[in-house]
């Protein structure tokens, strides 16, 4: 089979293209034989592979600031209670606005901002002794740790994949199941019980929705003639 | 709400958001300090004042605390996510440059240096960055950094297909004029470009 200057040219353009993301293993099966194919044949190709290697792995060398992730989460915290509270949204004053020029009316803001911050600190500081405390809870499980509940798996499902989380558990909720794992790349949820509401109760509650593309029970079937 | 096993990142992310959306101040505090150090590196692209880019962090996720009921299962909870701080930072960035210019990595304040990398590879990159157009570096970013495909990046930038195509091609070539000798091997580098 031969190829035209211009497929050529075409095929070189196409392939070139995708080398950053044949740099970063992210490309398909096809797409990464096609240029794999393609650089065998192609020294422009070949040398461009090896200058984006080097860059990738030079940028991922590159030092990192020392961040300071629970400092920031203070903030956060704070804005989350002022908009909670339903008070004037008072922001934490951050470096950043800090470190803004001075303005005519600082110096009359200061002292009602200085309120505001004891104010908010002591919510603060009340909030972080809370999740401090939940920090230092231990994320590990010992051999010696009581054993985990069984996941309880009992039905699988797959939803449209424009339905947003809310009304996931909108459904759920009345199904009266809960999901213990998912969802998968093909969009599989698995989903246990929170109820004593049979298995095939809740598949006939699941399947009334539109938007429950899937729903199977992973149990066994009940023997036949009885009733679930 | 029960969590649902974390097996996985992305189910762990999608379980949190669950809950986030439900009102659970505890899981936008696990998945905030899950992401900070990822959104801290990745936004240090736009500006390197650390106040600046733990802002945009924050900012982000008072938006994943309002809208979380409002994502679609279908996506991915990171690409949303990064494609928020994406968004805020570049609407940051745009009014810091009117007030005061843009940023340069030359104000990055004192940094470890890892003493495995080459340091003039080290000194070339960071230069040649510094000098490529703020779309096209974040996609580099979004790409080597980061590791997304090439349709996460143009979710996350909202751009089509093409125009990441486009960025990413524009950056490499500036970066090989910036950057000759990588294809040469650091024997043949010059003393200092730029």
């Amino acid at each position: 089979m031969t190829h035209s200057r211009s497929e050529l040219s075409a095929e070189h353009q196409e392939v070139s293209a995708l080398i950053p993301w044949y740099v970063n293993e992210t490309l398909d099966e096809p797409a990464r034989k096609r240029v794999d194919a393609h650089v065998d044949a192609c020294a422009i190709c070949r040398d461009d592979l090896a200058v984006q290697r080097r860059i990738c792995e030079g940028i991922h060398a590159q030092p990192a600031l020392d961040y300071m992730p629970v400092a920031s989460l203070k903030r956060l915290q704070a804005r989350l209670d002022a908009l909670q509270s339903g008070s004037v949204p008072v922001q934490a004053p951050s470096p950043a606005q800090q470190n803004r020029g001075a303005v005519p009316w600082r110096g009359w803001m200061a002292a009602s901002v200085a309120a505001v911050a004891v104010a908010v600190g002591l919510v603060i500081v009340d909030r972080w002794a809370q999740f401090d405390a939940r920090l230092t809870q231990p994320k590990y499980r010992t051999v010696t740790s009581a054993a985990p509940r069984p996941q309880g798996e009992v039905i699988r499902a797959v939803f449209a994949p424009t339905i947003t989380l809310v009304e996931l558990q909108s459904i759920l909720d009345e199904a009266q199941l809960r999901i213990v794992s998912g969802p998968t790349e093909a969009g599989v949820y698995s989903l246990a019980s929170n109820s004593a509401l049979t298995v095939r109760a809740s598949l006939a509650l699941l399947r009334q929705h539109p938007t429950v593309r899937f729903a199977e029970g992973t149990l066994p079937e009940p023997e036949s003639g009885k009733s679930p | 709400m029960t969590l649902p096993a974390k097996n996985s990142p992305k189910e762990r992310d999608n379980a949190l958001l669950v809950a986030i959306a439900a009102g659970d101040r505890r899981a936008l505090e696990e998945l905030y300090l899950s992401y900070h150090r990822r959104l801290a590196r990745f936004l240090s692209r736009f500006t390197p004042r650390y106040e600046n880019v733990e802002e945009i962090i924050n900012d982000t996720f008072m938006v994943v605390w309002q809208n979380a009921k409002n994502f679609r299962s279908a996506s991915q909870v990171s690409t949303w996510i990064i494609g928020i701080a994406y968004r805020t930072a570049l609407k940051s960035f745009r009014r810091q440059k009117n007030h005061a210019g843009t940023g340069s990595l030359e104000d990055y304040p004192e940094q470890t240096v890892d003493p495995t990398l080459d340091a003039e590879i080290h000194d070339w990159l960071k230069h040649g960055l510094s000098r490529l157009p703020m779309e096209q570096r974040l996609t580099l970013e979004l790409a080597y950094h980061m590791g997304h495909s090439l349709e996460e990046i143009a979710a996350i930038t909202e751009c089509p297909v093409g125009t990441v195509k486009a960025r990413m091609f524009h950056a490499r070539e500036k970066l090989r004029q910036y950057l000759p000798t990588l294809s040469g091997g650091p024997s043949e580098m010059p003393a200092r470009i730029g």
